[in-house]
């Protein structure tokens, strides 16, 4: 039980007064964030990132993963409440949260929502102390070979499960792995892909990626329809809000089904988008109120909610553990690790347990200070809904712009994050899925560089690749993460041909 | 004027396509193959741009042959614009003017545009922001934000 006096030791850690204050600023904003349109977790994370540099590391990412949650929450709200769904992952939550408020029962939608969230949550978290250590055990027999095999494994995953066109999302990725590769090559010291301006040289800055691609990106796409927000109460019943979460483990099967599509979507970068889509749909197969979903379902709130949070949870664990990021928002905060001068990977466990105990209990902590605070918060931000598309426009680009600038005071990269800001736009509005290219924006030259070792290794043989009991296995998982979607979408078309029977 | 999902796939497809060019012509300085040295430095990036490259004409074609609707209606599009315009002028003056003074008058110019509300509590907002963004990043956070050729001017 070395894990569980870790994790006590982790609290001790995370329980301190400055510790909580940052835990409610940070879900704050992240709710704030979850709850304009036009922003998400990913950018949240993205516009704190250069505010933390000067903060101690624990304190920064206890600040990001508590907004990423509030962020987690803040997206239910509108997508219950409005039907827009502040982010992404939050779609499906939108097929039954909204008709149930519409009909008048936003209290329990929204009671619903939060507690199956909090649970999924919680399954992440555990999951996460449960195997964290074992994790970085298995990681320490990592080698430069190894190392490849998981980056393969999860650009493999990536490109398989997205549901976006395969060539558009083989397109964004070979982008990605461009980016990553602008600047100082850490292999041979040659200078790569400038493109003749000197100030390239010191690469692509992700931030400003991903503030252009995400926050400018989704404006563009926001921007084009017009508002048509119905207010709708959102008085906060105490009762039922009681009366709904009692009444939540009737749903236990669910619950626990939800949770574990959540927590292996959240390891095997599928992230919490694929995973609420993917629970909704099993829900809905196996429900014996089939003919419900749609209508203002419970359990078609909770199937989504309890996968997306638990994937958002447990993705934090490969990025701690191996440093592959599960989620874009991860890979923004494996970023910030990198900056604050941690090296995610297995070697973090033994180097800094405290920075990662610490951050497994704020983990807990976090997420019972954003269920308390979303539930009594709910009322203000939604109030935030009625202000104008046309103040909040403006002020968007400000913050990108200036976010930008922040990065390295670079004005090149504020015009770097127009463009991204652009191309954003089109990869949006054309279904470019973004997510692959973040990914390989950020372990991109990690993965080469795992490769050409590797090579310099075994002298240029492939071999090395299968040397190995973990790199093979790794290897043929990969591979077959690849390959087996596109045989299960050949079978699918298949059987969409042969006459279906009524 | 109505932008079509043809054309848009079309320039999508064209612009990655250049990329993917330039990628593929920069990465050869760098060396392409194995040497003493293990794989050299410009392979990855020269197989990364041929992936970009071929990738783009496959969506070229593949958006030319299928995407047919209009994707970009008039209305939608001066939206579009109204907001995209404004921000790239905003952007674009911020070596002459400095972030604060720009910011200062983009948000001004955005409330007053819309004519709800007056150009007082327009003129006010944007004051409240380039004072917020002075309290928030150069006495916070001690990030100099750019004052521009006007500041140097004036000396602020």
């Amino acid at each position: 039980m070395e894990n569980l006096e870790a994790l006590m030791h982790g609290f001790g850690i995370a329980l301190s007064g400055n510790h909580i204050f940052l835990m409610l600023i940070g879900v704050l904003l992240g709710i704030l964030v979850g709850v304009l349109p036009g922003l998400g977790a990913p950018n949240g994370v993205s516009l704190l990132l250069p505010l933390t540099f000067g903060m101690q590391p624990v304190s920064a990412i206890i600040l990001l993963s508590c907004m990423y949650w509030g962020a987690l929450f803040g997206g239910s709200v509108t997508s219950i409440l409005f039907n827009i769904p502040g982010e992404p992952s939050s779609v499906a939550t939108t097929f039954d949260g909204y008709p149930m408020a519409r009909d008048g029962r936003p209290t329990t939608a929204l009671a619903t929502a939060f507690g199956s969230a909090a649970f999924g949550a919680l399954a992440g978290v555990v999951l996460i102390t449960v195997s964290a250590s074992w994790v970085a055990k298995v990681a320490l027999a990592f080698g430069p070979p190894e190392y490849f095999a998981v980056y393969f494994l999860a650009f493999a995953s990536f490109v398989s499960m997205g549901g976006s066109p395969p060539i558009k999302t083989l397109v964004s990725l070979a982008i990605g792995f461009a980016l990553a590769a602008v600047g100082i090559d850490t292999v041979s010291g040659s200078v790569r892909l400038t493109m003749g301006i000197d100030e390239l040289v010191k690469g692509v800055n992700f931030v400003v990626a991903v503030m252009g691609l995400f926050g400018i990106g989704e404006l563009l796409i926001a921007v084009e329809d017009e508002f048509h927000v119905k207010a709708i109460s959102s008085r906060i019943e105490w009762r039922e809000v009681f009366r709904t979460l009692i009444g939540l483990p009737r749903y236990g099967w669910v619950l626990l089904r939800s949770a574990a599509i959540g927590c292996w979507m959240g390891i095997t970068p599928g992230g919490p988008t694929a995973a609420s889509f993917m629970s909704y749909g099993i829900a809905k197969r196996l429900s014996s109120r089939r003919a419900h979903f749609g209508k203002g379902e419970p359990e078609g709130i909770i199937a989504p909610e309890t996968a997306d949070h638990a994937a958002g949870t447990s993705a934090l664990l490969p990025m701690l553990a191996l440093g592959i990021p599960g989620s874009a928002t991860a890979a923004v905060m494996m970023g910030g690790l990198m900056i604050w001068g941690l090296d995610p990977g297995p070697m973090l466990f033994i180097d800094k347990k405290d920075f990662v105990w610490g951050l497994i209990a704020s983990m807990y902590l976090g997420n019972v200070v954003a269920v308390v605070l979303v539930l009594l918060t709910v009322p203000i931000f939604a109030a935030l809904m009625r202000v104008p598309f046309f103040i909040i426009a403006p002020l968007i680009v400000i913050i990108c712009t200036v976010g930008a600038y922040s990065v390295s005071n670079s004005y090149l990269d504020v015009v770097m994050m127009m463009g991204f800001g652009i191309v954003g736009y089109l990869f949006k509005k054309l279904h470019y899925p973004l997510a692959p290219l973040v990914l390989a924006m950020v372990i991109g030259d990690k993965a080469e560089d795992a490769f050409r070792q590797s090579m310099l290794m075994s002298k240029g043989s492939l071999g090395i690749f299968f040397s190995g009991t973990l790199v093979t296995t790794l290897i043929f998982v990969g591979a077959a993460l690849l390959v087996l979607p596109m045989i299960w979408q050949t079978i699918g078309k298949m059987l969409a041909r042969s006459p279906s029977r009524p | 004027m109505m932008i079509s999902g043809r054309s848009l796939e079309a320039a999508t497809a064209l612009l990655t396509g250049a990329f993917g060019a330039a990628v593929v012509v920069s990465s050869l300085d760098n060396g392409i193959g194995w040497s003493a040295a293990g794989v050299d430095a410009g392979t990855f990036p020269f197989i990364v741009g041929l992936v970009i490259l071929s990738g783009s004409l496959f969506n070229l074609v593949q958006g030319w042959l299928q995407a047919r609707d209009v994707i970009l209606r008039p209305s939608e599009l001066k939206r579009l614009g109204l907001l995209f315009i404004p921000a790239v002028v905003y952007v674009g003056v911020i070596p002459l003017t400095g972030m604060y003074l720009a910011s200062a008058f983009y948000v001004f110019g955005a409330l007053a545009w819309h004519k709800r509300g007056s150009l007082m509590f327009s003129a006010l907002a944007g004051i409240v922001t380039a004072v917020a963004l002075y309290l928030i990043f150069e006495l916070t956070f001690q990030i100099s934000l750019p004052r521009g050729a006007l500041g140097d001017f004036i000396g602020f």
